[in-house]
């Protein structure tokens, strides 16, 4: 097994929690913080500190409005979010491609 | 590390990104086209007095099929608007979550239609159709965002209420005149309150 592609997995992406978050946003547009939450059954306060890092990170962007006198958090992958998804995809194949010979 | 690790962190993305995939077609035209078809469905077979068990699953059944016809062309205008394929694996999720319960409304018209001759088989048909289409509506609430669960549980609750009915001495039919009518409010009505109730809060451009 090469030891070098699991080197290149991005350490951010790679942690459970967010890794989850990039793939539910990959699959849609955009999603609320709520349907985030209900989705991945995280509490509020573990899923604000994922989204504050890979909101850091640049891979997702969140966009704060309001709708029906509530105020609406949305979160989506930015261009560079689903470059670093794809990639780790791409990574993760690759290491089940090896894997398998 | 265990070699199989990639692999299964794969499937659970893939699940998720499968999961995350909400229904987002706006819904306020196709609920209107539903109560619209349900409340002239109704007052058509009040007036035209198509009373008989077959006639009364033979209106109802020509104006589900208009209303699911009007509602697929709404969504085709949509997806194509939005350059999206019309079948969109969201699309494919409703389709699939509706197909049981819409089975059993079906299977159970038919059964009514053909054996059906006790003096309460309409009542019967309205509360069976009631709870199987709410049971439908609330499959479809998984995929779809905006209330759909609770749209669907108020159909279980009217189909309840008709089941508290058989047991009194209240004639729900001869309150309403005809079984259209209790029809039209019911399916009718329901649609047409929750269309009104997504024109006003439903997001504006949608996408599936």
């Amino acid at each position: 097994m090469n030891p070098e592609l699991f080197l290149q997995l991005d350490r951010v992406i790679h942690e459970k929690g967010r890794l989850a978050i990039m793939s539910a946003l990959a699959g849609t547009p955009e999603l609320s913080f709520t349907e985030l939450r209900d989705t991945l059954d995280m509490t509020d306060g573990n899923l604000t500190t994922h989204i504050r890092i890979l909101q850091e990170e640049g891979f997702i962007s969140v966009a704060k409005s309001y709708q029906n006198n509530r105020s609406l958090t949305t979160c989506s992958l930015t261009k560079a979010g689903r470059k670093a998804f794809t990639g780790y995809i791409d990574l993760l194949e690759q290491i089940v491609r090896q894997n398998k010979l | 590390m265990n070699p199989k690790w990639a692999e299964e962190n794969l499937k659970t993305i893939r699940t998720l990104m499968e999961r995350s995939a909400i229904y987002r077609r706006a819904l306020a035209p196709i609920m209107f086209v539903c109560g619209i078809s349900g409340l002239a469905g109704g007052v058509a077979g009040w007036q035209w007095q198509l009373n008989s068990n077959l006639d009364f699953v033979l209106v109802w059944v020509v104006t589900a099929i208009f209303a699911l016809s009007c509602s697929t062309l709404l969504v085709r205008q949509q997806a194509l608007r939005e350059s999206e394929p019309f079948w969109s694996p969201p699309t494919r999720r409703v389709a699939q979550a509706l197909m049981p319960s819409f089975s059993i409304g079906v299977i159970m018209a038919g059964v009514f239609a053909r054996w059906g001759d006790a003096d309460s088989t309409q009542e019967l048909l309205i509360l069976i159709w009631c709870l199987s289409f709410g049971c439908g509506i609330h499959a479809t609430g998984f995929f779809v965002p905006r209330g759909m669960r609770w749209f669907g549980w108020l159909f279980v609750l009217a189909g309840c209420t008709l089941i508290a009915f058989l047991n009194t001495d209240i004639d729900l039919l001869r309150t309403f005149h005809s079984p259209h009518l209790l029809m039209a409010a019911i399916f009718g009505g329901l649609h047409l309150a929750y269309g009104i109730y997504l024109y006003f809060t439903e997001k504006k451009n949608p996408v599936a």
